[in-house]
């Protein structure tokens, strides 16, 4: 199942060390994203993609210990994303 | 009154402003800001490259105002995608009204316009699954009495407002455009079968011209709290002129008017949108519309009655018989909707009812 | 020609017949009230703010008046009106005074959309501004009020103003509302501060209005740039400790505290975004005055402009 960002120009973000602000136009919606979801819906405004594409995107990370179970968080982090209407399926 | 309406002037003539005082800036804002026109305003000045030669001071609350209105807009764009995305299960089409068809079709009504409820209209046979579909997604009927809940289920022409929980927003399902029980019953039928979808939409509709219209029409002339009585004659106005500029759009109103039993109300429509707007109503539309004139008593009872009703709710737009003006259209649009029986029953309940907090 | 040109009985005289035009910050109120606590307030606190003569416009139109309902003859109220119609509920008349400057912080929050405006206090120094957002309870105004006392200029104690267009901060000086002990704090902490009379039972408690410094006054037409997000938190017995604050969760924060941050749409999202980039974000716990004024004395600006 693939999915997308909403579209490539209703989102803005805002970065400080780590921790992303976003602001839907759309919604009007304002939303406080850790950096691996905020890195999840910047891929995806890119282009659509799947649960394996964005593991990819993290599996390189050196400390990561528990490489298991990311395909799981990561699924948590689109529900999450989609119930906040950030994303859609494609 | 009317010549003392500041916000009629500003209408009718946006390029006259830029000869206003301070002093009349002053009340002009105080007017607009009561009748909810005041982004209306701006808007009008924006189109025509003015709003620089408004001075600072008012210029300021203009802009304040356009704010608003921005703001209005990117909401009920969201909503209405909301609203699409709930009912798109229901497998029915769905008809915007009035301010949100405005927006969706992207017509002159829709600047600088301020929103509140979004109406829409389905079959009458499909208003369990969408009311069903709309709590499934997030609306709650607001709280009301046995009364009121039987009040609208048996007699009126939409279910009782739906407010979503979370967003606050509130919807109103119609399944035609007057209750069962008024006076004159344009069919929704053939309101339905002449809707046309948006571009690029598969489910949702707008009225057809005429018939958005005569919608307005209907609306303002069978409303009975007239605080925003201005602003829809402003849509009314606006509506006219834009679709006016094609000639075969008069005497198609006339026709659909007479198939909609609705003449009275185009008759008036068409009347206090020239009287007090100055809007550019053919001669022969005018004339042809006469039909639905009521007689010459009723008829100058009625313009001594909403020549001070469509007024701002203003002291300053106001004299002497504008708080009985308002009494009497209240009871009288009361009047249409309801047989006299069940009007007299109504206004006893209502006023042994406290009423409830907004 | 400031309000203290005229005599106590013509200011009354005025305000119950034509009114006065009267200039706080960049906003003219048009007040009118013939009731006599609304005259004494004005006299005394707004003595230094200018009336403004000519023009014949206002920003907002303010009168106070008895409302007309049976309780005017055992106990007595006072409606505030804002052209005309009245936002808020009738209150005790002893409480007209306050219920004016709640009510002119409610017009000015309500309608000055070209400004993100957030509920704080925000005082500033050297060009640099602190905005002190806070809920009610937090000593926000206490350390307002003493902050202006001691060399910091009064921007405003509840409503910061920050320009949608260049992200400046307008001033708003006007009277710091106290409430409870802390008048008394205060009142021992600046002995020359100059204070309404004290106006007991209304929903903060026992209130009372500080006049800012004349200097705040005068220079109400000078922005200022935004330096420091602070929150503070009074805490009894605690030691004054400055704590970084990230700035994503400030910003969240600040957006809670602004009345209309959503209505401004992607314009206060954007206002925001510059604001905080902008600003040293903290968490402030104190409990002795002395020690919070030494802090923030010692507060340095972000170094690199953004």
């Amino acid at each position: 199942m693939q999915w997308q960002a909403i579209s490539d120009t209703a989102l803005r973000f805002c970065c400080w060390d780590d921790e992303f602000v976003v602001y839907n136009i759309h919604s009007g919606d304002t939303h406080l994203l850790g950096s691996m979801a905020a890195q999840i819906l910047l891929k995806l405004q890119q282009s659509p993609s799947d649960v394996a594409t964005l593991t990819g995107l993290f599996t390189h990370l050196p400390l990561f210990e528990m490489k298991d179970e990311l395909p799981l968080q990561i699924e948590h982090i689109l529900a999450d994303l989609n119930r906040l209407e950030l994303i859609t399926r494609s | 009154m009317i010549s003392n309406c500041l916000v009629v002037q500003a209408i009718r003539q946006p390029e006259s402003l830029t000869f206003l005082s301070l002093a009349d800036w002053d009340l002009l804002l105080r007017q607009a800001r009561r009748a909810n026109l005041l982004s209306r305003i701006c808007a009008l000045l924006d189109e025509r490259g003015l709003i620089e030669q408004v001075p600072p001071q008012p210029r300021e609350h203009l802009e304040w105002a356009r704010a608003i209105a921005k703001k209005h807009a990117q909401d009920v764009q969201w909503e209405i995608a909301m609203i699409r995305k709930a009912l798109v299960g229901v497998g029915v089409p769905v008809i915007l009204l009035k301010g949100g068809a405005y927006v969706m079709a992207k017509l002159p009504p829709a600047q600088g316009r301020l929103f509140s409820d979004i109406d829409i209209m389905v079959p009458k046979g499909s208003l369990n699954e969408v009311e069903a579909a709309l709590m499934f997604h997030g609306w709650a009927t607001a709280e009301l009495d046995d009364y009121d809940k039987r009040y609208y289920r048996t007699w009126m022409h939409e279910l009782p407002p739906m407010q979503h929980t979370r967003r606050t927003t509130v919807i109103d399902v119609h399944h035609a455009i007057l209750p069962e029980t008024a006076r004159t019953h344009p069919d929704p039928e053939k309101l339905r079968s002449a809707a046309q979808l948006l571009d690029g939409y598969d489910n949702l509709k707008v009225f057809a011209p005429a018939d958005m219209v005569l919608h307005s029409a209907t609306h303002l002339m069978h409303e009975g709290e007239l605080h925003n009585g201005l602003r829809d004659l402003v849509d009314i106005d606006s509506l006219l002129r834009h679709f006016g500029s094609s000639p075969t759009f008069w005497p198609g109103l006339i026709e659909r008017a007479k198939e909609l039993d609705s003449t009275r109300t185009l008759f008036y429509a068409l009347r206090y949108a020239q009287l007090i707007l100055h809007t550019a109503v053919p001669e022969d539309t005018m004339e042809a519309a006469r039909i639905g004139s009521p007689n010459r008593v009723m008829l100058m009872l009625m313009d001594m009655l909403f020549s001070r009703a469509l007024m701002p709710d203003h002291p300053s737009c106001s004299d002497w018989l504008t708080g009985t003006a308002r009494k009497m259209l209240f009871i009288r649009a009361n009047w249409l909707r309801m047989p006299p029986v069940l009007l007299a029953r109504h206004l006893f309940h209502k006023a042994f009812i406290s009423p409830k907090p907004e | 020609m400031n309000v203290s040109s005229l005599t106590s009985s013509e200011l009354a005289s005025r305000l119950s017949n034509a009114g006065i035009h009267l200039q706080t910050g960049s906003f003219i109120t048009h007040l009118q009230t013939a009731i006599p606590s609304v005259a004494e307030g004005i006299g005394l606190l707004y003595s230094d703010y200018p009336l403004v003569e000519e023009g014949g416009f206002a920003d907002f139109h303010v009168d106070l008046i008895p409302p007309r309902n049976l309780r005017r003859w055992f106990k007595p109220q006072v409606l505030f009106l804002s052209d005309g119609a009245p936002p808020f509920k009738p209150l005790p008349l002893d409480q007209a005074f306050p219920l004016f400057e709640w009510g002119l912080n409610w017009c000015v929050s309500s309608h000055a959309n070209n400004y993100l405006i957030i509920h704080s206090a925000v005082v500033e120094k050297n060009g640099y501004a602190a905005i002190l957002p806070a809920p009610p309870g937090s000593g926000k105004s206490t350390l307002c009020a003493a902050l202006v006392n001691r060399g910091w200029r009064l921007l405003s104690d509840e409503l910061t103003l920050v320009r949608v267009s260049d992200g400046k901060i307008i001033p708003l000086p006007r009277p710091v509302s106290l409430k409870n002990q802390s008048i008394d704090i205060i009142q021992q902490y600046e002995p020359g501060a100059i204070f309404s009379r004290k106006v007991s039972d209304t929903m903060k408690g026992t209130v009372a209005h500080m006049k800012p410094p004349s200097d705040s006054i005068f220079r109400a037409a000078e922005t200022a740039q935004i330096a420091w997000v602070i929150f503070p938190k009074y805490q009894a017995g605690s030691a004054a400790r400055l704590e970084p604050l990230p700035q994503s969760r400030a910003f969240m924060r600040v957006a809670d505290n602004a009345f209309n941050y959503s209505l401004l749409g992607t314009e206060g999202f954007e206002t925001m975004a510059r604001l905080i980039d902008a600003s040293l974000c903290y968490d402030f716990t104190y409990s002795v005055l002395d020690e919070a004024i030494e802090t923030f004395a010692a507060l340095k600006p972000p170094t690199s402009p953004t």
